[in-house]
Order: C-alpha cells, then sequence, then structure tokens
C-alpha cells in the first residue's frame, strides 16, 4: 500500500525514530510502512493521520486495496 | 506509563532472583564437576550441559536487568522499550514465529531434558536436539518475516 508519511515527514522535517516515538510504535515499522513491506492497522493507521492532521485517506492511498 | 514502570520495577526483581538462584547453582555446579565421579564422557557432557545452560541464564539476566535499568533512568528509552514490546508488526512476527509456545515448549524440554539426563542419555540427547531443532526454525521464520514485513 502507497502512502504519504515520507513526504509528510520530510514536510515537517520529522525522522522516523521520531514519528514511530509519538506514533506508539518502532522505527523499524515506519521503515516498512513507507516502502509498503507492511500494512498499518487501523488504530496505527489513525495514530500516524491524527499526528499529521489529517484523514487516514489522505495518508493512506487505498486505491490498489480492490485488486485481486 | 506508570504501570509500564512497575512492570519493569517487578522484571528487575524477578531477574535479581533469577540471578541469586543461577549463581548459587553455578557454584554448586562447580563443586559438582570437581569432586563428582564422572567417569563416563555421557556424565560428564550432562553436568557440563547443566553448567552452561546455568551460565547462559545467568548471563541473560545481568543483561536484562542492566537493559532494564539503564531503560528506567531514561523516559525516552523506557518509551522506545514500551514500543518496541506493544509494536504491531514485531507481535505479528513473534505470532508468526510461534511465540510464545514456542519458547515455553522449550523450556519444558529442556528441563525434561535435565532429569531424563540422569537416567537415559538417548533421550536427553534426542530432547536437546529437538529444542535447538525448534528454536532455529523459529528463529528461521522470524529472521525471514523481519525482511518481508
Amino acid at each position: 500500500m502507497k502512502t504519504r508519511i515520507k513526504e509528510l515527514r520530510k514536510e515537517r522535517k520529522l525522522s522516523q525514530e521520531e514519528l514511530a516515538l509519538e506514533v506508539g510504535t518502532t522505527r523499524q515499522t515506519i521503515t516498512s510502512i513507507e516502502v509498503g513491506k507492511y500494512t498499518a492497522s487501523l488504530v496505527l493507521a489513525y495514530k500516524i493521520a491524527h499526528y499529521f492532521g489529517l484523514t487516514i485517506e489522505d495518508v493512506f492511498d487505498f486505491s490498489n486495496t480492490n485488486e485481486f | 506509563m506508570e504501570k509500564f514502570r512497575t512492570k519493569i520495577k517487578r522484571r528487575i526483581v524477578l531477574s535479581s532472583g533469577m540471578v541469586l538462584v543461577t549463581a548459587v547453582l553455578g557454584f554448586y555446579s562447580i563443586y559438582s564437576l570437581n569432586y563428582s565421579d564422572s567417569s563416563t564422557m555421557s556424565d560428564g557432557f550432562v553436568t557440563g550441559f547443566q553448567f552452561g545452560l546455568i551460565i547462559a541464564i545467568f548471563g541473560l539476566a545481568v543483561i536484562d536487568i542492566i537493559k532494564l535499568s539503564l531503560a528506567l533512568k531514561d523516559d525516552t528509552k523506557l518509551k522506545v522499550l514500551y514500543n518496541k514490546e506493544h509494536d504491531e508488526r514485531l507481535k505479528a512476527i513473534r505470532n508468526k514465529a510461534g511465540a510464545p509456545m514456542i519458547v515455553i515448549t522449550s523450556v519444558l524440554m529442556v528441563l525434561a531434558a535435565i532429569i531424563a539426563g540422569y537416567f537415559n542419555i538417548v533421550v536427553f540427547y534426542t530432547l536437546v536436539i529437538a529444542v535447538i531443532a525448534q528454536l532455529s526454525i523459529s528463529a528461521i521464520v522470524k529472521l525471514i518475516c523481519l525482511k518481508t514485513m
């Protein structure tokens, strides 16, 4: 799944470590979400979106989720 | 976070107890190794295995105490530790690798191996090899998941 986390982090000059600390996860998980290896749970997606002051749809791209 | 801090303090106490118990058992093992009549190779191996296990538990407990004590002194380190223990991705990886059941069964099998070692050396070797095999598989699965997830 594509996300805008990296872009939003860069805008705010925030490191993966700092974001991870704020949303209650690890730096490795943030990396995995950014590169699309791991899909965040609803709770974590909400926390990340809420941290940036956006909605989940603004941060995560759900356009490819219906493809089989 | 206060709840987690209390949990960490409890774990330090538990690890300290483990250090004390293993230290006593370690000294007893040294005494046994020096004065026991381990005439056969298998007797020596079983005693040596027990001693090695005690040393390993002692070392792990000491490392745990140092790590947890450092985390208690620094709020950021404590939060990082909390996040690491409650991270959903790591929880999913641990589940895929069979935790915590693999660890529980391994501990039970090692205890069974030590007891069986006094009666039948073949059972001892079989159980130890089975534990090594299941822990290796779990570690490999964990490594693969860490790379792919």
